[in-house]
């Protein structure tokens, strides 16, 4: 207990000094969407890692956490705060409803209808003009707090936050109903849990998850256009976890502050920096399924 | 052992000389620093990669001529089209290169993002490809734009539909992106108002292949007298190709004329072969163009990367951005503001792409060299004299 | 021929037109899923290989080289393709689908390695050719057949005949040829199939290697009638996932339904809402068959889906 209170005390150090050491505008803008990213991927994390459902399409509970919160704001003159609430609502509820296809389906099929899910979502924000502005966008767009060290503060605390939540959650019976239904969905039935129920719940709060980093990226960004939301971002929400390391609670989010981090320290590479980065995935997943959590282990293990 | 040290001791002199040179040399000249944030990678690389020979050659020319004892350095930035990586980009840029003048992006929601936090920099956002009114309707001081915008294409296009060739229907196609739209918008209002009707007004994908379905839509239309079309060339090829086929258009045995903007560079018709016969659009890069300037940089530009590459409108365009940063610098611009000091009081001052005098919101206002071309039977290009 | 009959003829033709380019496409995705119960997302990158492929070799090679006439030079050029998608699969399952099968069957990570693969092969194509689209024409890019007032182009009828002819071949292949029946039997139960004498390594390189030279193939004919830019496959990659999943996963009669179902739905969704809804609409049909039929419109395989 007492080393996991030590640790939740480095990370909170090691928010609060990061906008100090890396101090200028541009790597704190960096911080922030690294700490985004650690919630996508811990959101993804809960469904893919611990639920064990094969959920391509996490990047349409991002969108719809981004254009409910921003709509709500520009159109109806919300709250943020508010406003950011509604949006996570929103994606939790369109969580349940791909839950409803997890209910039916597994394995590749989930992938695809995931997949179809996260396509349709993405049309609607794009061809739902009237509502969503589609590709003309959405410009001028404020953060919720002027200054990105501040956003960097928000963002970082509430990825602490979830953090614990999440890891509280895994170490409670409930981890272990959704390890079960991981392992061997046939078997936990026979045990009497009702996978339909903690489907929805894993399914359902990993978008709440991913809806809550939406809502601050249109403030970060500062304009928003449907494009960022398209099957690609699952794609690397998926990569954050699997470098990191599924299904454990740290490694997605190292896998995000690496991913976020690696392609900024690559930019020198110019066009070679999306080969390398797809070389990367491709290699990682053949040597290091466990990804870098498993690597850290095993050099651990050969130290000791 | 002193052996294997000695190669060593070398190398890291050298390097500290080659990493002081750098320094010797900005004690001599003055440097003005040019940032350039322009998609490298992904789809958006299409105008990336031209974007980035014009630069080269014209900073290759320009480094030859005298800059009153200055010098351009150049960084470039990917920001592959999207608001985030532009911002970030921008920002990366502002801080590790800290330039005089920025100059981008292609994509409009990638230049409108950048927009306010140049301004709030202070430092001039020069952009030779975006076509959003957005960019310079919203007030920005440090915004200056050299391509033509979505009123100043599509204008022309419906005032020579309906006047010159007697058009009264009207569909248009477009690409789903801000410039499609906006290029859309600008042919419909006015060609609403001067008494036309727009029949139907399609848009597609970028990632859309195959368009014998939409010309099979337009055929059912009824009588149509001009297709205005805004997509890029690998599209266009094919859009125009299927509406051959359906016999909508005259290149196809119809009856509609096929109309665009500068959006297509010098082959397409070539490349579209007899459908694009008959096809009416304004072009602002000619490469038939006479005038010595625009056959300089033709040489130039086969002479540095292939003599059966002919430049684009988009690396004209990007090779005058320079031209542009090159002249305020010998008009004694050497540093933001007197940059945009000497862009607002430029008058008349010759390119490849026409001439340029930047109006109040920062938009070239000059269209002089702007001209209807025809696509004859032999894919040349035939100058009509409409305005 | 009345006007709303022209019309719905002409579009039900483009319509098939374009479900026979996504099922050279979608079949050699079906066929590696059949027997090795992987998705291959590169496999669209594999159809833009080919397409460069036989770009180069028809414009570059056969012409310039061979001196061959511009139909010598495409029907090269089509051998080519396929030979270069055959390698690329070769080399793929070596390095990506060998190595992750000895280490047991999840399914998430050979979905990710291809990921990677897809990236790789993107960009590497990229750096190679650059952004801008190639003009690939064949022999018959020009020429148009008409039938009163119905018209389909020559490369058209082209892809729709190398479809039939393909997916002819294909099921004769499967069931006639022993290697056939080999690939069938590892399909059904892999273990059975290796005590009774099969290679099931051998038989499942065989696949990918047919179904990425199929790939290829399906490149050199799609070549002159796409934008061919190093992103092709991005474009196609999506919607031949919904036809495979629409179609029964594993299961070529459902791929070719399906895929002439969405190529046709595809047609009239233009005609009657609007091109920007393609998507939304074949995607909701996706959805919708695996609400009502999970197991796609032919049922062949029983997938553990309770």
């Amino acid at each position: 207990m007492t080393s996991r209170r030590v640790a939740i005390g480095v990370a909170i150090l090691a928010i609060a000094a990061a906008p100090w050491l890396l101090g200028t505008p541009y790597w704190r803008g960096i911080l922030v969407l690294g700490a985004m990213n650690v919630l996508l991927a811990l959101s993804l994390n809960l469904v893919i890692g611990y639920t064990g459902q094969l959920n391509l399409g996490q990047s349409a509970f991002f969108g719809i956490g981004a254009y409910v919160s921003t709509i709500l704001i520009k159109t109806y003159g919300w709250n943020f705060w508010l406003a950011g609430l509604a949006a996570v609502l929103a994606a939790g509820l369109l969580g349940l409803a791909l839950a409803a296809f997890a209910v039916r389906l597994r394995g590749h099929y989930l992938a695809i209808a995931s997949l179809g899910f996260a396509v349709i979502t993405y049309q609607v924000l794009l061809n739902w003009e009237d509502v969503t502005e589609g590709v003309r966008g959405i410009y001028g767009i404020l953060p919720p707090v002027p200054s990105t060290a501040g956003l960097f503060y928000v963002v970082a605390g509430i990825a602490l936050a979830v953090y614990l939540l999440l890891d509280n959650l895994i170490r409670s019976p409930i981890g272990d109903t959704l390890r079960a239904i991981r392992e061997d969905e046939v078997s936990a039935a026979s045990l009497g849990i009702n996978r339909a129920v903690w489907k929805a719940f894993a399914f359902g709060l990993g978008a709440a998850i991913a809806g809550l980093a939406g809502v601050f990226y249109p403030g970060f960004v500062g304009t928003l256009v449907p494009d960022a939301f398209g099957i690609i971002e699952s794609f690397t929400m998926m990569a954050m976890v699997i470098v990191g390391g599924m299904g454990t609670m740290i490694g997605p989010v190292i896998g995000a502050i690496v991913l976020t981090f690696l392609p900024e320290l690559l930019r020198g590479f110019g066009e070679l920096r999306l080969m390398i980065y797809g070389l990367a995935l491709m290699l990682v997943v053949l040597f290091m399924p466990g990804g870098m959590v498993q690597a850290w282990n095993a050099l651990r293990r050969r130290m000791s | 052992m002193k052996n294997a040290l000695k190669p060593v001791v070398v190398a890291l002199a050298c390097t500290a000389a080659a990493a002081g040179a750098p320094f010797a040399a900005q004690a001599q000249d003055k440097v003005i620093r040019v940032g350039v944030l322009m998609p490298i990678s992904g789809p958006g690389s299409y105008f990336g990669v031209m974007g980035k020979e014009g630069i080269e050659l014209a900073l290759e020319r320009v480094a030859k001529t005298d800059l009153n004892g200055h010098r351009l350095q150049v960084q470039f930035e990917d920001s592959a089209c999207s608001p985030l990586q532009a911002t970030n980009t921008v920002k990366r840029i502002l801080e590790q290169f800290r330039p005089h003048i920025v100059i981008g992006e292609e994509c409009s929601d990638a230049s409108l993002a950048i927009a306010p936090i140049l301004e709030q920099a202070k430092v001039v956002q020069l952009n030779a490809g975006s076509v959003t009114m957005k960019l310079t309707e919203s007030g920005y001081k440090y915004v200056f734009r050299i391509f033509p915008n979505a009123e100043q294409q599509s204008l022309p296009l419906a005032k020579v539909a309906y006047e010159k060739l007697g058009a009264r229907t009207a569909v248009i196609l477009h690409e789903k992106t801000n410039a499609g739209n906006d290029n859309a918008d600008g042919f419909e209002k006015p060609f609403v108002k001067l008494g036309g009707k727009v029949l139907a007004k399609i848009d597609f994908g970028r990632d859309v292949n195959d368009f014998t379905a939409i010309a099979t839509r337009i055929a059912s239309l009824g009588k149509v007298d001009v297709l205005p079309t805004f997509a890029l060339e690998g599209q266009q090829v094919r859009l125009s190709q299927a509406l051959a086929q359906a016999r909508v258009v005259k290149g196809g045995g119809g009856n509609a004329v096929q109309m665009g903007s500068i959006w297509l560079p010098w082959g397409y018709d070539q490349k579209a072969g007899p459908a694009s016969i008959g096809y009416v659009r304004i072009v602002q890069f000619d490469p038939t163009e006479k005038r010595n300037i625009v056959q300089d940089f033709i040489k130039a530009f086969k002479a540095k990367y292939g003599a059966d590459k002919t430049p684009t409108h988009i690396n004209a365009h990007a090779y005058d951005t320079i031209l542009l940063v090159a002249e305020a610098v010998r008009r004694g611009a050497k540093d933001s503001e007197s940059i945009r000091e000497q862009f607002s009081k430029l008058k008349n001052f010759e390119v490849t792409t026409g001439r340029i005098t930047f109006d109040r919101k920062g938009q070239n206002s000059d269209l002089s060299v702007v001209h209807f071309v025809e696509t004859q039977k032999d894919f040349s290009w035939k100058g009509m004299s409409w305005r | 021929m009345p006007d709303l009959l022209a019309l719905v003829v002409q579009q039900s033709i483009n319509g098939i037109y374009l479900g026979c380019l996504y099922v050279m496409v979608a079949l050699g995705l079906t066929l590696i899923y059949g027997v090795l119960n992987q998705i291959n997302f590169a496999h669209a990158d594999f159809v833009t290989v080919g397409a460069f492929t036989a770009f180069f070799t028809a414009t570059r090679f056969a012409t310039k080289v061979l001196g061959l006439p511009d139909t010598g030079g495409y029907l090269l050029s089509l051998v080519a393709a396929l030979g270069a998608g055959a390698l690329l699969g070769l080399a793929v399952n070596a390095a990506v689908f060998a190595p992750l099968r000895r280490r047991g069957t999840d399914e998430l990570r050979p979905l990710i390695a291809t990921i990677g693969v897809s990236v790789l092969i993107e960009n590497g194509q990229l750096a190679l050719f650059g952004p801008i689209p190639y003009q690939f024409d064949s022999p018959l890019a020009r020429e148009t057949l008409r039938v009163g007032r119905i018209f389909v182009s020559a490369q058209s009828l082209l892809v729709m005949a190398v479809s039939v002819a393909a997916i002819a071949a294909l099921y004769a292949f499967m069931r006639f040829t022993f290697i056939g029946k080999a690939l069938r039997a590892v399909a059904q139960d892999r273990e059975t199939a290796g005590l009774m004498g099969i290679n099931p390594n051998l038989v499942i390189a065989l696949t990918i290697v047919i179904a990425s030279a199929l790939a290829g193939m399906a490149g050199a004919l799609l070549g002159p009638v796409v934008v061919l830019t190093p992103f092709t496959g991005a474009t196609l990659i999506v919607k031949a996932f919904a036809i495979v999943i629409i179609g029964g996963f594993g299961n070529m009669e459902g791929t070719i339904m399906a895929g002439l179902l969405v190529g046709v739905i595809e047609a009239f969704t233009v005609q009657y809402l609007g091109s920007g809804l393609i998507d939304l609409v074949v995607f909701a049909m996706l959805l919708t068959m695996l609400v009502v039929r999970p197991t796609g419109l032919i049922a062949e395989r029983k997938e553990e889906n309770v």
